[in-house]
């Protein structure tokens, strides 16, 4: 039985591919001048990652061994190709402004390195979810980034204005790279926080069922 | 602790009494002329610039310290007039009609970002003050537009490209039509707030060479890289000397910015190599760009300077160059 609540946790958190495995990282800087790129961006590659884990676990046993590589560029061009007509008649403005990086969607690192360490590995059910979770995770992040460029860079946020200030440098590429080691900081930080935490929990619980067990124990040895 | 008549300590055993904080405090007493030259010219709202912007370096370190664990006392202790130093070339190297919030985030961005997060003082990859001042021409540029005049106020207009304060059409082939003393003395040039006035950046960079903070040799070799360089650009029309080391901010780039001991390279030999190419590229990138380009040529080089310190390294006393040819 497949553990969702670990591949969750993984995808969101533990495993965030951009901020914790630092994949993707072109459409992540190129991207994420505006919070709604991000949203874009982040589903297109959701949608694609939950389709190529989908087939790729099932044909995983078919797939010989030398010619994986290929064979997952080959199933993930064909979800990202639905993608891009999909997208190009529906949201029109989304299309455009994703640009040249929808089509590079096939070669994102985040799907394949999925493809490669989880989807060829496990069956279906748990591929799509960590798919999910990735895609999530990847989402999550492009969003965040993208809100905090397009707040401090243009003064707005999905296109509303809030404010007539901004800082210009925030929506230029060196913003960009500096945007991403802050939220990489940040992010790592926290997850250390709470991983001490966790760790400390764990070890207090340890310790106190060892205490316990001592404790339950010793009336049995009197009695003997 | 036994009472030993040995003590160990590790290498510098040769000790000056000079420390950070009185080199510091000379270097602000050199940039006071061109700073008070600067508030003469554009009146009391570079006063105000200026305050802001030393203010906001000194409290955005205190804040950093504070955050990291410090304690007030220690701070005070410690402090260094570094970021002092920061704020006040920050101050300096920005246009009297920017607003009054510009600075502020410039010297934030410089202090936390280029000198706290790398470990502070004598840490820094690049200088604090040349990263805080793009920083500042990159996010407001927009907003401010063009530069200047000292005294009338008028915006410059279309003769002058936004970011070449005193540069009309001069790499284009065309001479400016400010004298060469103008030029030297900052008498209606616009600019920056500390970079007009030639002669007060000369005077502190003499009065730092006096007190032996800089060696008056480097920013010697990078002007006059600089200047030779557009001269050659402009087809050896040696007219052009004079103008293209008079303008923009490469008299203070040359002597407040480029010279910071943290960026710069160890070796005599390094240093040679690191002033000629900041001539050289000083010059190239305004050639190139149309723009003024000391800061970016400044920041390119300081990211340079490591590869330099590490291919560049004095020979050691006694050590024979490998013949060609001969076996061990």
């Amino acid at each position: 039985m497949a553990n969702y609540k670990k591949i969750a946790v993984d995808g969101l958190v533990k495993n965030n591919p951009t901020l914790k495995l630092v994949l993707g990282t072109c459409p992540t800087l190129a991207l994420t001048t505006m919070a709604m790129n991000g949203i874009g961006m982040g589903l297109a590659v959701t949608f694609v990652l939950m389709c190529s884990n989908a087939i790729i676990s099932l044909l995983r046993k078919v797939i010989p061994n030398q010619v994986r590589i290929p064979a997952f560029v080959l199933i993930i061009a064909t979800f990202v190709t639905i993608v891009r007509l999909v997208l190009d008649k529906l949201l029109p403005d989304i299309y455009e402004s994703l640009g040249i990086y929808l089509p590079l969607i096939v070669v994102n690192c985040i799907i394949l390195a999925r493809a490669e360490s989880f989807a060829s590995k496990n069956s279906v059910l748990p591929s799509i979810a960590d798919g999910l979770f990735m895609g999530l995770g990847f989402t999550l992040a492009l969003t965040l980034m993208g809100a905090f460029r397009e707040i401090l860079g243009s003064g707005q946020l999905f296109g509303v204005k809030l404010f007539n200030f901004s800082i210009d440098f925030f929506s230029s590429s060196a913003g960009a790279f500096f945007t991403f080691a802050i939220f990489i900081a940040f992010f790592s930080y926290i997850s250390n926080k709470i991983a001490n935490h966790n760790k400390l929990k764990a070890q207090l619980k340890s310790n106190y069922d060892a205490l316990n067990k001592v404790a339950n124990k010793d009336p049995i040895k009197e009695n003997d | 602790m036994a009472n030993n008549t040995l003590t160990y300590s590790p290498s510098p055993h040769v000790k000056k009494p000079t420390s950070t904080r009185a080199i510091m405090i000379d270097v602000c007493i050199a940039l006071l002329p061109a700073c008070v030259m600067g508030v003469i010219y554009f009146g009391i709202n570079a006063l105000l610039l200026l305050l802001i912007s030393v203010v906001s370096a000194v409290l955005s370190e205190y804040v950093y310290l504070l955050i990291v664990g410090k304690k007030t006392k220690e701070i005070i202790r410690e402090f260094d007039f570094t970021s002092c130093v920061t704020g006040l070339l920050i101050g300096m190297s920005i246009g009297v009609n920017y607003p009054l919030y510009t600075p502020i985030f410039g010297s934030a961005f410089a202090i936390v970002v280029v000198k706290m997060l790398f470990g502070g003082t004598g840490k820094n990859l690049v200088n604090p003050a040349v990263t805080g001042r793009i920083f500042i021409f990159i996010s407001f540029q927009t907003v401010v537009g063009n530069w200047i005049l000292p005294s009338s106020g008028a915006i410059t207009g279309a003769t002058i490209l936004p970011g070449t304060p005193e540069m009309p059409g001069l790499l284009c082939g065309v001479l400016p039509s400010i004298s060469n003393l103008d030029l030297f003395l900052g008498v209606g040039v616009a600019g920056c707030i500390g970079e007009t006035c030639k002669l007060a950046l000369i005077v502190g960079g003499i009065y730092l060479a006096i007190r032996g903070v800089i060696n008056i040799i480097y920013p010697i070799i990078y002007i006059a890289v600089a200047g030779l360089f557009a001269v050659l650009l402009n087809k050896f029309d040696f007219a052009f000397f004079l103008p293209s080391i008079l303008s923009g901010g490469l008299m203070l780039g040359a002597i407040f910015m480029a010279t910071d001991y943290t960026t710069t390279p160890n070796t005599t030999k390094g240093n040679i190599i690191y002033f000629v190419c900041l001539g050289l590229l000083t010059t190239g990138l305004r050639f190139a760009t149309q723009m003024e380009t000391v800061s970016f040529a400044i920041l390119l080089m300081n990211l340079i300077v490591p590869l330099i310190d590490k291919f560049v390294i004095n020979r050691p006393f006694g050590y024979k160059k490998k013949v060609k040819g001969e076996n061990k």
